[in-house]
């Protein structure tokens, strides 16, 4: 096995959800051994999220509520949650309760020998467990402490509690979503956990080297807001600098692009039922291709100019429907892309994981297994490093831990904790 | 840590990101400048790109006019980020194994739409098609009426951006690791970042669901409310988040008087609530008839509901908790969004304005 970047750094995990489990998915992946440190009593929401993965011979059920009753009617948390399923690859899980003195107790002997400590708690909430900051650095006084929550720890709105469509809202990124004169459509899934997830792990990154130049650890205070803020930068400069608001008629302008705008450029109709391929324009060279991967429409005569096609966009993008109307969206894509016109096929994720070969050659899902489910395609850190190349199974090569799967082994192996010393401590309801 | 940047419009944010983590990042430039300084928006009635501005301040630049010219300013060069696809890269002499030649301490890390292999690796691709292909659009829009939508604002190369700022830390921990072999002035890599890649990772659960119910997840837009005012207000009710979440929701309801069917018993179980779920909706419509979006906003948040007002972008500069955090801050006569998290030691910095073509040499 090839070398990993951040072998040998241990992350001790708190976190739970979306937001918080991407930035440890992301350690992970890169070598860090990561340890979620969750509780039978108070689960992760997420592992218990329908649909649930089938067990052998049964059929999947559809995407609904969700509620601790689905785990019941389970009898497991191992087979709830695909959400839980796409960003915990890699990572070990140990179940301690630590409202128990005794589990407290470990908890603070498992941070003293951990680099990082991630949570993404309400403020305050492991503070009242009896691990708040200061004792985490008594017990470990170059520990980097990492907390992703909503509004972060300071600031007059910290209480103030997010999700991903949360964050959204307050920070543009529903708005930016939709047709001209339309209400906002948004986005349909959590764009910021991801982001979030992403600056957790440059934050953490940053503080391992602030803490190799200087030999001390420090508290880092991640919010699902200000990584999002910078998305939509230019649109900013444009209000404060020309007084121009997006709260504008005609904007957003839908899959058009004003910098640069270009022409035809948007979603495009194809044969079968819902596809589309995209048509991104935004030179003559690109316009250029087009009319010759189209066959030279006599259309495309009168609209050489660009300014000429900017003006007449609505029967342009009408004349190209006509042609993309007739074709296989890859077909399209792949005509347009031989004429050098960026194109692409609108995919769903069964296109991703079953017709797209440009992500089966890179790897780009790995199999990886779950104790109880078997073997699931996963996602990791989607970046190729030649001296270190991360690894969707982290350094343990291994899908989604089941709950406490590793209680046993992580307490023996850091802690010294023998067999019959965690028999003790499940009867005494420590380890639940 | 010296950070050069050889970078089209796709990828001038990961040097962002450096700058303000204190890698001294240089941008090098044509004679004529990069890219990005003609593309919009622009300062009204000007040349001078806000795009540019906002994607490159806290850098610096030196013109190169030659390859040669790259090549020897790797040489003592800690980091060189570039946007040239393999056949680009190999005709110019600038591939991984050349450069590490002259620097093997160098981390190069590509960013191209589709990678460094694979057979679409030639392809051409902005945002709009990553966010295609990625998966992002399927899911965003108002149903199978209307066509598949991508947010405005280059949100894949984003993603691929940040992805590239983490895998460029990592290896620099890596490189500088004390060790006995290979010695770390041998410890440069090559990272191939692709934005199709990258984009198709930021879709949640999207894959898992796919594999358990046969089906991909279907277009919708995001259920918000219309407040008084007429702004909408997203007002999420999660059960997964505890019991708390509906119990707190009946008690705002009932304070305003618009609880109706909700205080009965039979919603207390989530269940039957699920079953019943337009009775919820109904309910917060009538609340959101009786409030403006931040009265609304506020309610549900001192409930502990993650709510939120769904804002213009331009309308975060106003936001009372993030001015109070500084996230906001003035360089060079602007207003910029600054840092993205609050480190207490060695914080997120960015010193100076996007610099002019050749100032540093």
């Amino acid at each position: 096995m090839q070398e990993m970047a951040l072998e040998g750094v241990r992350v001790l995990d708190f976190t739970r959800l979306g937001f918080g489990p991407q930035a440890t998915l992301i350690l992970g992946c890169l070598g860090a051994e990561v340890i979620r440190v969750e509780s039978s009593r108070h689960p992760d929401g997420v592992r218990v999220i329908p649909p649930l993965i089938p067990a052998a011979g049964e059929k999947g059920e559809g995407f609904g509520g969700a509620s601790l009753a689905a785990a019941a009617a389970a009898g497991s948390f191992n087979r709830g949650g695909t959400f839980y399923k796409y960003n915990t690859g890699g990572k070990k899980s140990i179940t301690i309760d630590a409202r128990h003195p005794e589990g407290l107790a470990l908890l603070k002997r498992l941070v003293a020998v951990s680099d990082v400590v991630t949570e993404s708690f309400a403020a305050g909430t492991l503070a009242r467990w009896g691990l708040g900051y200061d004792v985490l650095k008594s017990v470990r006084p170059d520990v980097i402490y990492v907390s992703m929550c909503g509004f972060g720890h300071a600031g007059p709105d910290a209480s103030h509690v997010t999700m991903g469509p949360t964050a959204q809202a307050l920070t543009g990124l529903t708005a930016l979503v939709g047709l001209p004169g339309r209400p906002p459509a948004g986005w349909s899934f959590s764009y910021l956990d991801h982001v979030g997830g992403y600056l957790g792990a440059v934050a953490v990154l940053h503080a391992l080297r602030y803490r190799r130049r200087t030999g001390e650890g420090q508290h880092v205070d991640v919010t699902q807001l200000e990584p999002a803020t910078v998305l939509a930068g230019p649109l900013l400069l444009d209000y404060l600098v020309n007084g121009r608001s997006t709260r504008r008629p005609g904007f957003p302008p839908g899959n058009r692009r004003l910098h640069p705008a270009g022409a035809p450029q948007g979603a495009y109709r194809c044969q079968g039922e819902d596809q589309w391929v995209v048509i991104s324009c935004s030179s003559d060279a690109h316009w250029e291709g087009l009319v010759k991967a189209l066959g030279q429409p006599a259309w495309a005569d009168e609209l050489a100019a660009p300014d000429v096609r900017m003006a007449r966009l609505d029967a342009l993008d009408g004349w190209v429907e006509e042609w993309t109307l007739q074709q296989d969206k890859y077909e399209a894509m792949h005509h347009l892309q031989a004429h050098g016109v960026p194109a692409g096929a609108v995919q769903d994720a069964a296109d991703r994981l079953e017709r797209d070969p440009q992500l089966a050659a890179r790897g780009h899902f790995t199999r990886l297994r779950s104790t109880e489910v078997g073997e699931l395609p996963l996602e990791g850190v989607p970046v190729r490093m030649s001296a270190t190349p991360p690894h969707t199974g982290g350094r343990i090569r291994r899908g989604p831990p089941d709950l406490g799967e590793d209680t046993e082994a992580v307490l023996g192996d850091l802690l010294g904790v023998s067999g019959a010393e965690v028999a003790g401590l499940r009867d005494r309801g420590v380890l639940t | 840590m010296k950070v050069l940047e050889l970078v089209d419009d796709s990828a001038e944010y990961c040097g962002r990101l450096l700058a303000g983590l204190g890698l001294d990042v240089i941008k090098l430039e044509p004679p004529e400048g990069a890219l990005s300084r003609r593309r919009g928006p622009f300062v009204d009635g000007t040349d001078d790109s806000l795009h540019f501005r906002h994607y490159n301040v806290g850098k610096g630049s030196v013109v190169v006019r030659t390859d040669d010219d790259i090549r020897r300013q790797c040489e003592d060069a800690d980091v060189l980020i570039h946007t040239l696809r393999k056949s680009e890269a190999d005709g110019r002499g600038l591939e991984p194994e050349r450069l590490l030649g002259v620097n093997p301490a160098l981390v190069v890390c590509a960013i191209t739409p589709f990678g460094q292999s694979g057979p679409w690796a030639e392809y051409l691709a902005d945002d709009l098609v990553l966010m295609a292909l990625g998966g992002s659009m399927a899911a965003c829009g108002y149903g199978p009426a209307d066509p598949p939508l991508a947010c405005y604002g280059d949100q894949a190369w984003h993603t691929t951006n940040t992805y590239a700022a983490i895998a460029i830390l990592a290896a620099l921990w890596w490189r500088d690791t004390p060790t006995e072999a290979p010695a770390t002035e041998n410890r440069g890599q090559f990272i191939d970042v692709s934005g199709h890649e990258c984009s198709a990772s930021m879709t949640e659960w999207h894959v898992m669901t796919y594999l358990c119910t046969g089906q991909p997840m279907p277009r919708f837009a995001h259920g918000t409310l219309v407040a008084t005012d007429g702004r909408h207000v997203c007002a999420l009710t999660p059960d997964f988040l505890g019991p708390h979440v509906f119990r707190n929701l009946v008690a705002i309801l009932a304070a305003d008087g618009v609880a109706g069917p909700l205080s009965e018993p039979d919603f207390a179980d989530p269940a039957y609530r699920a079953g019943h779920y337009g009775e919820v909706y109904r309910a917060l419509k009538r609340l959101a008839e009786r409030h403006d979006a931040d009265e609304l906003y506020r309610l549900g948040q001192s409930a502990g509901l993650p709510w939120g007002v769904v804002r213009a972008p331009e309308e975060v500069l106003d936001d009372p908790h993030l001015r109070a955090r500084g996230h906001f801050v003035e360089i060079d006569g602007m207003t910029h969004v600054g840092a993205p998290f609050l480190a207490e030691r060695d914080p997120f910095r960015l010193t100076r304005g996007a610099p002019r073509i050749g100032q540093d040499g």
